[in-house]
């Protein structure tokens, strides 16, 4: 139990930091569902290969019989499915935000090889899409209520590994992007089907409880009011 | 010329005063505030500061300044002298939005000099934008625009900033020609809010717009679809079916749309209804379309939930809608010309081409057939209009169809006469006159006229009859008259009507119609009535029909006779309502309140109940005298299932003891203590009592049921003041004992019989039972208590002491009303108890009897 707390604690407070690092700005969109309806569309066109794994393959010659075989995701870089779908919400929205800025780390890598004015702007595109997405998150883990759902310890997965180490050479460097990015988007897809369960089991409890949303008392109430700026305070309670 | 001079002088003076170009330049001195911006309207005040080295060259002070505003010397009364060196001046409601203010000296009491100008702009603050509005054009960057408000005459720079609740965009800078508008130099990142305004800002202020938060998902105009493309259907001639390519922001948002059409040869646009085209989709099947007809067609679209902007129109696209079987016969005549055969005649037959929209497609070609009289059909194929045969001279009917890729028209039917026909007139005879124009390319619209040779009178008058018949009118019908008995053109009818006694009243009526109505009649009164139609030459009169007019018109006897029912329905409602409310004052005045024997109880007490001496306060209401005697007499039946012959004798001797009581204090329990025969009982007040029932037969009843639905086990013997008639049952008390018998049988309880009496109850309620009386008893006086005491202990006399202190308890618990529903406790009765009864005929008392022992009286 002690450990337990600890551990909540310690969540908390990186989530917190990570969060305080973020400029107070624009308010966040106040209704769960919106902004659960928003994550699930994010992830769904997110997940699609054309947003940046088709230009990347077209882009590096990859396109090519016998190669594509080659690209495919290499295990332990972005978490499963399976992993996503026993954690606790922040904790999910946590590791998600985690992936997704190593994403955009490794994007920045991969964009040293692209010379094209046309497939960088693809590229900057994806970027800002991902920091869209990480804006979401950051205003659902706001309406989050403070408890944890699942008590029993999770292994919250590697997360997208950090670049790794620099390869010499160009071609394999080229294929671990493509693997890279074909993770990335079978990540984005799994990530879609556990914001779907989510919108299920709220209306499942829906239907249980008459209950509005997953707001529980805590300070974010009406969120819409422009001067509701990102207080830093922790970010999961408890 | 002197003036000039003197200019010229002074000119030279101030150069050559001057030291060098640097100390020529140099200001005497300067005005704060250097270049100010001034609101309109408000007040500005300058200040102008001499230098002291000029002032002392000049030998000028503040006093010497005077202002100029665009050359023109300003009152002195706007000037403020501050101090040696400075003097203001100060402009009120500031107007122009440019002014060159300059200060100036005037030295050697001549010569004005210029010390320093200043430039003051005018102008106002930016007002904040309004209708800050944000489009996303898809493949484009966001684009908002907004309304800057009143023009400032500044420059004001409208700054566009936008950001998420994670991340700040850089700001929109406007370009100077389009301050209204800036386009963002990011991509629209679908499904995140973003928070957008603008700052407007000049040199009088900053002011920023209400901020507006939205996804920019919901202000999209998508690129409008494209490939759009038409197809028809063999199977449906008017059905066009479109289909196109959604523009990529479809892999976003689903999407709604426009469907337009028109023919390629009009201008307006029909659209499809909305709800038919909301959602998304590629492809929309335009129905109830002309066949063989060009269509042209435009789409647009727009997200599904209406929230964005319509896309622009797709290309226009058109499509034919396919054939369809000729909707109308073509139109055709003949000519019939001498042919040089004898016997034979050159008939040509010309028609015209169908029109489009009749044609239903391309006509292929036309049948024409020929019909002779009583001969076989003959058919031809044409592909001209027109069509030339020999035909000999007799009367033909020739049909002609078009005929197209579907099928064929409906056939047009001319008949073509006979060589030699030639028509005999009649008189007074209707003919049909058709004209049919022919022209080079075929016959016109035929125009027909009826025409008579010479017109006669009908030959029948019209039978008229009624419609409608009122109390004051009536509606009067006929039918046309036939053709055949016009004999010309029917001008006008003229009705007759008269009753039996009165003048006939004529009334013309024209002779389009065929109903008229009769106005301002009679009443309950018959009329006869005749119709005369008349032609140019004359009329002629129908039958006479008769009809008598109502007494009452339509509802008039209902208007009377409903609210008539209504009222005395109501009456009998309120009578009914007002004796419901009175209902006991009527049953006390007509019907008083006859008690039914068969509802009456007696209550049960124990002996073994201890007397309880409750004299509560609540017993207290009942007044002294009103309880006086009680004796209460039970008789134990033997459990086994067949009466005892005593029990029935002594239920004999309470008949008898009734009849031989009756007037003076009738009924079995009764009679327990108001009879002189039953000393053992009597009471004191046995005679008022007496008076006081002297006016009512009372007798007792055999209760044989259970309090509240209990199993009864005693059979409970209670008076009442009833006048009423006793019930067999009661009259029998054979019957009584066998349903006794029947209880005892089912029950197994040990069966006891009480026989209570309440002797010298003044208020009496004959069929309340004893135990509900003794329980409204609640307060005897010491009185009472001290005779119902003397009495048991007569009783006790003939008793066992034992039996005699267990009598007493249930005596005296009765008699202050100490029974109640829990309290009841049963006495066993005994085998000896028959023997004891015997003893007893005399005062027909049964006798109380406790477990193990029987007391007789």
């Amino acid at each position: 139990m002690r450990a337990q707390l600890m551990r909540r604690t310690l969540l908390s407070l990186v989530l917190g930091l990570l969060f305080l690092s973020t400029p107070a700005m624009g308010s966040c969109l106040d209704n769960y569902q919106e902004l659960l309806g928003q994550l699930q569309k994010q992830a769904d066109f997110m997940q699609h290969t054309s947003m940046l794994l088709d230009p990347y393959i077209s882009i590096q010659g990859l396109d090519k019989d016998g190669l594509k075989e080659h690209c495919q995701e290499r295990p332990g870089v972005f978490p499963s499915k399976d992993v996503l779908q026993r954690l606790s919400r922040q904790e999910f929205l946590q590791i998600l935000n985690t992936t997704l800025g190593h994403v955009l780390h490794r994007l920045r890598t991969l964009q040293k090889d692209i010379l094209k004015a046309q497939d960088l702007e693809k590229l900057n595109i994806a970027k800002l899409n991902i920091r869209g997405f990480k804006n979401n998150i950051h205003c659902m883990a706001q309406l989050l209520p403070g408890s944890l759902e699942k008590t029993e310890p999770t292994p919250t997965g590697p997360g997208a590994s950090p670049s790794p180490t620099p390869i010499s050479d160009a071609f394999q460097r080229r294929l671990e992007g493509c693997r890279f990015l074909h993770g990335y988007h079978r990540f984005m897809h799994s990530v879609g089907q556990v914001f779907r369960e989510w919108g299920q089991s709220l209306s499942r409890s829906r239907r249980h409880s008459p209950r509005r949303g997953l707001r529980k008392g805590k300070h974010r109430t009406h969120l819409s009011s422009r001067n509701k700026r990102l207080m830093p305070r922790g970010w999961l309670p408890r | 010329m002197l003036t000039l001079k003197t200019w010229i002088v002074q000119a030279l003076f101030i150069f050559f005063t001057t030291e060098s170009v640097g100390e020529l330049l140099e200001p005497c001195g300067h005005i704060k505030p250097e270049s100010p911006v001034v609101q309109l309207g408000s007040n500005f005040t300058a200040v102008c500061v001499l230098k002291e080295k000029c002032m002392d060259y000049f030998h000028v002070n503040a006093n010497y300044i005077f202002w100029k505003t665009n050359h023109v010397t300003v009152p002195k009364e706007q000037y403020t002298v501050i101090n040696r060196t400075a003097s203001s001046v100060t402009f009120t409601d500031i107007s122009l939005l440019n002014i060159q203010l300059t200060c100036n000296i005037r030295t050697f009491g001549q010569i004005d000099q210029n010390v320093y100008g200043i430039r003051i702009i005018s102008g106002l603050p930016p007002e904040k934008p309004k209708n800050l509005s944000c489009i996303v054009n898809e493949g484009k960057k966001m684009m908002c625009q907004w309304d800057p408000g009143r023009e400032t005459y500044l420059e004001t720079n409208f700054t566009l900033k936008s950001e998420w609740a994670t991340e700040k965009f850089a700001d929109c800078k406007t370009k100077r020609d389009i301050p209204t508008s800036c386009t963002v130099d990011y991509s629209p990142v679908y499904f995140v809010n973003i928070e957008v305004w603008v700052e407007a800002e000049n040199a009088l202020g900053k002011v920023t717009s209400d901020h507006i938060n939205f996804d920019p998902v919901d202000k999209v105009k998508p690129n409008p679809p494209h490939n759009l493309s038409v197809s028809n259907s063999e199977e449906l001639s008017s059905i066009l079916k479109l289909t196109w390519i959604n523009s990529s922001i479809q892999s976003f948002i689903r999407l709604k749309y426009n469907i337009q059409y028109r023919t390629r040869d009009a201008s307006i646009w029909s659209q499809i209804p909305p709800e038919d085209t909301a959602s998304s989709r590629t492809s929309f099947t335009v129905q109830d379309l002309k066949p063989f007809t060009e269509y042209v067609f435009r789409v647009r679209c727009m997200k599904e939930d209406g929230k964005g902007f319509w896309s622009d129109w797709s290309e226009e696209a058109s499509g034919i809608t396919y054939e369809d079987r000729p909707s109308k016969a073509p139109s055709f005549w003949y000519k019939i010309e001498p042919s040089h055969t004898h016997g034979y005649r050159s008939v040509q037959l010309i028609w015209k081409t169908l029109p489009p929209f009749e044609a239903n497609g391309k006509i292929l070609d036309y049948e024409v057939t020929l019909i002779r009289w009583k001969s076989r059909l003959q058919n031809y194929t044409v592909n001209d209009t027109k069509w030339t045969v020999n035909l000999t001279n007799d009367r033909y009917i020739a049909t002609l169809t078009a005929r197209n890729l579907v099928g064929k028209s409906d056939a047009a039917v001319l008949t073509i006469p006979a060589y030699n026909f030639q028509g005999n007139l009649a008189e007074s005879k209707c003919y049909l006159i058709t004209v049919t124009p022919v022209y080079t390319d075929g016959p016109g619209s035929p125009e027909s006229i009826k025409a008579y040779l010479k017109q006669a009178p009908p030959s029948k008058g019209p039978t008229v009859r009624t419609k409608k018949v009122g109390k004051n009118e009536a509606v009067l019908e006929w039918d046309q008259l036939p053709v055949d008995v016009q004999n010309g053109f029917i001008r006008n009818y003229t009705i007759f009507y008269r009753t039996i006694i009165g003048n006939e009243t004529a009334v013309n009526v024209d002779s389009s119609h065929t109903e008229y109505t009769l106005s301002s009649l009679t009443s309950d009164t018959l009329y006869m009535v005749r119709m005369a139609a008349y032609t140019d030459e004359g009329g002629k009169d129908g039958p006479e029909f008769t009809f008598t007019t109502p007494k009452f018109a339509q509802g008039e006897i209902e208007a009377i006779v409903v609210p008539v029912c209504l009222a005395f329905l109501l009456t009998t409602l309120l009578g009914v309502l007002f004796c419901f409310n009175k209902r006991d004052l009527i049953k006390k005045h007509i019907w008083p309140n006859v008690p039914d024997p068969s509802k009456s109880h007696i209550a049960q007490w124990s002996p073994h109940t201890p007397p309880r001496h409750n004299f509560n306060s609540k017993d207290q209401i009942y007044s002294d005298g009103n309880f006086t005697d009680v004796s209460v007499v039970e008789i134990e039946a033997a459990n086994d299932k067949k009466p005892f012959p005593e029990d029935l004798k002594s239920l004999d001797l309470f008949k008898k003891e009734k009849i031989s009581t009756e007037g003076h204090s009738s009924g079995i329990g009764g009679s327990s203590c108001m009879s002189s025969s039953r000393p053992s009982i009597s009471s004191s007040d046995e005679n008022e009592s007496a008076q006081n029932t002297s006016g009512t037969v009372q007798y007792s009843t055999v209760v044989h049921s259970g309090y509240r639905h209990q199993v009864p086990s005693v059979q409970v013997f209670s008076r009442s003041e009833s006048t009423q008639p006793l019930l067999d049952s009661e009259e029998r008390p054979e019957d009584l004992q066998l349903v006794d018998n029947t209880d005892s049988s089912v029950g197994n309880l040990p069966r006891q019989q009480y026989f209570k009496q309440n002797c010298s109850q003044r208020e009496t309620s004959p069929d309340i039972s004893h135990f509900e009386r003794s329980k409204q008893v609640s307060s005897v006086n010491e009185e009472d208590f001290v005779r119902l005491k003397q009495q048991i202990s007569d009783i006790s006399q003939s008793c066992g002491s034992g039996q005699m202190k267990m009598f007493q308890e249930i005596s005296v618990a009765d008699a202050f009303g100490l029974h109640t529903e829990g309290q009841v406790e049963r006495f066993e009765t005994v085998g000896t108890e028959a023997a004891v009864d015997e003893g007893m005929s005399k005062s027909y008392l049964p006798q109380t009897v406790r477990r193990g022992g029987y007391m007789p009286q």
